[in-house]
């Protein structure tokens, strides 16, 4: 099982809000929905589907991380906190530095979410 | 306190010279109050006396000699006897200075246990030592100096009992800094940034202060902690503060002679340079252990209170200062 670290991310955010959109009066029979104009779509897919799409998700995008991308990028900035609990590590960094050969990015804020790079322990975590 | 115990150890092992009841290490002195010290067979100031080849005078003139550091029975007396002799008295080395006596018993042991041994046995029978405030009662060689130098505290370790059970998982997912992994350790790991130190909260409430250069600071991170705990919710209490252990260093600033100290001390040493470059010195009394290294960095550990460490260095002073590597 992989980590559904990655679902709270841009790409994994649009993909959730696509979802949801999809599912919508199929899953929420009677109760009121916050778009009403978007009740153009309906029964689309089941919320199970849906579901089953996001753990696609996960191992596509766990593959893809792992084994296509090959840059590497460097950052430099100081804690402001660290966390570490269910073995996933969560950090504020501030003013932060993120050097790539070809650029430069500079931040005020950064929180790091970071999982066990084995992947053989916890999956859930996100 | 240090007048008296230092001065029971100078009687004690005055009577010991004679008795060869006591040895001359550093550990084997009882507490008595001076008062009740009567000296079989030679009162303080006669041994002072032979210890500045005075042997004639029975009341030996104190005038000549420099006898500021020597403790008093009282502080105040201590404090007076300190500033009389000498022109400025800088609180540091004041305290130094009177802590000094105690390494002076020690450089004396040694000094007249052969010589002065047939001496006094006639001379005074039965005097108790004078024992007046400013009676210098422990002779120090005039060539032993105040060691000067003061440990410097690097490490607090302190616990604290929260008086609550605590949900570590939640008190690991709401605060900051903090390190919770049950199946390395059952214990959440925090830390503060001032005073920098960092902390054990057991489930049971109970915790641990690490890494404080203070009492005071140790006393004071423990409290943020429980106000850290406190916050999330749960109903904590600050129970039987206590340091555990405290730890010193310092600098004697001569090169030492490791092999010689552990062939003269071996009952209290051990060195093995194959294993650990520093000889490992257990001190009996007060109950401390120090590393001691060839460069002549101390570090010394294992204490419940500061004054045990600086007792502990003004001890292991001038004896480290007799294994001195000539250069």
């Amino acid at each position: 099982m992989a980590y559904q670290l990655y679902r709270n991310t841009t790409l994994g955010n649009s993909l959730q809000e696509s979802l949801d959109e999809l599912i919508q009066v199929c899953g929420c029979v009677g109760s009121a929905q916050e778009s009403l104009d978007e009740l153009i779509q309906s029964q689309q897919i089941t919320p199970q589907l849906a579901l089953q799409v996001l753990l696609q998700f996960d191992k596509a995008i766990n593959s893809a991380l792992a084994q296509r991308v090959r840059n590497r990028v460097n950052f430099r900035g100081s804690l402001n906190t660290y966390r570490f609990c269910d073995n996933v590590w969560t950090f504020v960094l501030n003013d932060v530095e993120f050097r790539e050969v070809t650029e430069l990015v500079k931040v005020d804020k950064v929180k790091i979410v970071a999982c066990d790079g084995k992947n053989t322990g916890s999956n859930t975590a996100e | 306190m240090d007048g008296p115990s230092a001065l029971e150890r100078y009687l004690e092992s005055c009577s010991g010279q004679f008795k060869d009841d006591f040895s001359t290490s550093p550990h084997l002195f009882t507490p008595m109050s001076p008062y009740d010290v009567e000296l079989p067979s030679r009162t303080a100031e006669d041994v002072f006396g032979s210890q500045f080849n005075q042997p004639e005078e029975l009341h030996p003139d104190f005038s000549s000699v420099d006898l500021s550091f020597l403790p008093d029975v009282t502080q105040d007396n201590k404090e007076r006897g300190l500033c009389e002799d000498r022109h400025e008295m800088p609180k540091e080395r004041g305290v130094s200075v009177q802590r000094n006596e105690d390494s002076g018993v020690f450089t004396d042991e040694s000094s007249f246990s052969n010589p002065d041994a047939t001496q006094p046995s006639p001379e005074t029978p039965g005097v108790s030592p004078h024992l007046s405030p400013m009676t210098p009662v422990t002779p120090v060689s005039s060539a032993s100096e105040s060691s000067g130098i003061v440990p410097q505290l690097q490490n607090i370790v302190s616990t604290v009992n929260l008086a609550c059970k605590l949900d570590l998982k939640n008190i690991a997912l709401h605060a900051r800094n903090a390190e919770y992994n049950p199946k390395r350790f059952a214990a959440v790991i925090m830390r503060i940034r001032e005073p920098r130190t960092t902390a054990l909260i057991f489930s049971s409430g109970k915790m641990v202060c690490t890494g404080a250069k203070s009492e005071e600071q140790s006393r004071l991170a423990a409290r943020k902690y429980a106000r850290v705990v406190q916050k999330l919710g749960f109903p904590a209490k600050f129970l039987d503060f206590k340091i555990q252990n405290m730890v010193g260093s310092c600098d004697v600033r001569f090169p030492i002679r490791l092999e010689g100290l552990v062939l003269t001390h071996q009952q209290f040493s051990s060195y093995e340079p194959e294993l650990f470059p520093g000889l490992i010195y257990r001190m009996v009394k007060p109950r401390i252990v120090l590393l001691i290294f060839v460069s002549g960095k101390v570090v010394l550990t294992g204490a419940k209170d500061r004054s045990e460490i600086y007792e502990a260095f003004e001890n292991i002073y001038p004896i480290l200062k007799g294994f001195q590597k000539p250069s």
